[in-house]
């Protein structure tokens, strides 16, 4: 087997894609049946989770918290494809968790994303839709303590821009009176 | 460009073996409890760069902290994403951040990992050992020629963990090691934890790849600990060193005196709350202790 061969294989065994073929020869039959790999498998998790509960603290903790981070994660690893660069991890972490079908999840991962890139400098202003009022729980999860009390539903945005103090401000749109239901971070 | 410096930094009485430490910036605390027992600090440009706009660039912010070490340590650059065993080509990244790196900083050596991180431009989230084949040896060893070239500086590439069953190649572990330095004159790390995690997981037999080992090309040990995970030793470098990982870094420095020139204590970056800054310096002062006499 050369060298090409053998690393798509293992490639795909790690990221449990590739179908091992009867033709295929003892060596990717014994990987991919041995324990190693499903702790190969786990070990990428693990290195996951040691860089995103620090560079992505806001979607890793609601994620954790509703149970949804071990199914969320795995997705991501199989279908993304995850740089070296600690860095990078985050930013495609949660533009990957922006998408989720949880609505909440995804208003949570686009608001850290959105905050991270203004921090960053970027100049555009973001608009995260909220299904409920978010400072409770973004307080909550800030300070990993349980949400105090039940979220008021409504339609909420954030607004995140550089040009806004604290980064982000939040407004209720179900009423004209900004002033009286709007929070600025900090 | 960064020019080589062979000296050891003065801090005390001469030593046969110095220390170091890995640091990824922006935690001064720590790099003030680490400075008084290393001689050394590793630096990951991986851990180091970050996302500005739509390109990855080393972090200023941390490129200054470097700078700021002067003569208090001697900096060494150990990469995890050259991916020099890919089979389609190493990673212009790397380089890319390699060049901006040894043009900002002179480092007493650089070196990266016997292993590949992507195949078909695609992570693997992890790193794989390389198949001890014919064909796998002359790739490394046409690589680690263009980077010795290219740079002008002593290169080291270190023994990874095998995650997966090892590939019945031509060469043992320690032959391929051999041929490799023999070839193309560059050093070696030598990660004795990763081999006290091939022991416990695949069995390997770390007596037998010693005395097969040309120990004599070993510039660098790197000593670290992680956790077990259902029955395996995981190299996550989250833990103290053990007495057992230090005992298996003396017997190797005892086998070729004069050859290795620094002890590395690996943590990663996100292990330092748990660990705790006191304890961090602690083991390096322990580490001090034992090797230097």
């Amino acid at each position: 087997m050369d060298l090409a061969v053998h690393q798509r294989k293992l490639l795909g065994l790690i990221r449990d894609t590739y179908q091992v073929h009867p033709d295929d020869d003892a060596y990717i039959h014994g990987v991919a049946h041995s324990k190693d790999l499903k702790e190969a498998r786990r070990n990428v998790f693990m290195w996951r989770i040691f860089v995103l509960e620090r560079t992505a603290p806001l979607t890793f903790t609601y994620l954790k918290r509703r149970h949804l981070l071990e199914a969320a994660l795995s997705t991501f690893i199989q279908q993304e494809n995850i740089s070296p660069f600690r860095e990078t991890q985050a930013p495609a972490f949660l533009e990957a968790m922006g998408h989720h079908t949880d609505r909440l999840v995804a208003s949570v991962a686009q608001f850290e994303l959105a905050l991270m890139k203004v921090k960053q400098g970027a100049p555009e202003t973001h608009v995260v839709t909220w299904d409920i009022e978010p400072h409770a729980l973004l307080k909550s999860l800030v300070t990993d303590l349980p949400l105090e009390g039940v979220p008021r539903e409504g339609n909420y945005q954030i607004i995140v821009s550089r040009d806004v103090p604290s980064h982000f401000q939040i407004v209720s749109i179900e009423t004209a009176d900004e002033n009286r239901n709007t929070y600025r971070g900090d | 460009m960064a020019t080589l410096s062979t000296s050891c930094v003065d801090k005390g009485p001469r030593r046969s073996v110095a220390i170091g430490a890995t640091y990824e910036g922006r935690d001064p605390y720590l790099l003030e409890r680490m400075l008084p027992f290393v001689d050394y600090l590793e630096v990951t440009l991986e851990t180091i760069a970050e996302v500005q706009g739509d390109t990855i660039a080393l972090s200023d912010e941390i490129m200054s902290e470097l700078k700021n070490v002067g003569d208090a340590a001697q900096i060494i650059v150990h990469g995890v994403g050259l991916s020099i065993g890919s089979h389609e080509g190493m990673s212009p990244t790397y380089f890319r951040l390699l060049d901006d790196f040894l043009e900002q900083i002179d480092v007493a050596w650089h070196s990266e990992h016997l292993g590949y991180t992507k195949v078909d431009g695609e992570h693997l989230g992890i790193m794989l050992a390389m198949p001890k084949t014919h064909e796998s040896l002359d790739l490394v060893c046409r690589r680690v020629d263009e980077i010795q070239q290219r740079y002008g500086l002593p290169f080291l590439l270190e023994n990874i963990v095998h995650v997966v069953p090892d590939f019945p190649g031509h060469y043992t572990d320690a032959a391929f090691l051999n041929a490799l330095v023999e070839r193309t004159g560059c050093g070696l790390i030598l990660d004795v934890y990763n081999l006290e995690c091939d022991a416990h997981n695949q069995g390997f037999d770390i007596p037998v790849f010693l005395n097969e080992l040309k120990t004599e090309y070993v510039r660098e040990m790197h000593v670290a600990c992680g956790v077990e995970h259902n029955g395996f030793l995981l190299d996550v470098h989250s833990q103290l060193a053990r007495n057992s990982t230090v005992q298996l870094a003396q017997q190797v420095i005892g086998k070729s005196p004069g050859s290795v020139r620094v002890v590395v204590y690996e943590f990663m970056p996100e292990a330092i709350p748990g660990l705790g800054h006191d304890a961090i310096a602690e083991q390096l002062g322990r580490l001090r202790t034992t090797f230097r006499n």
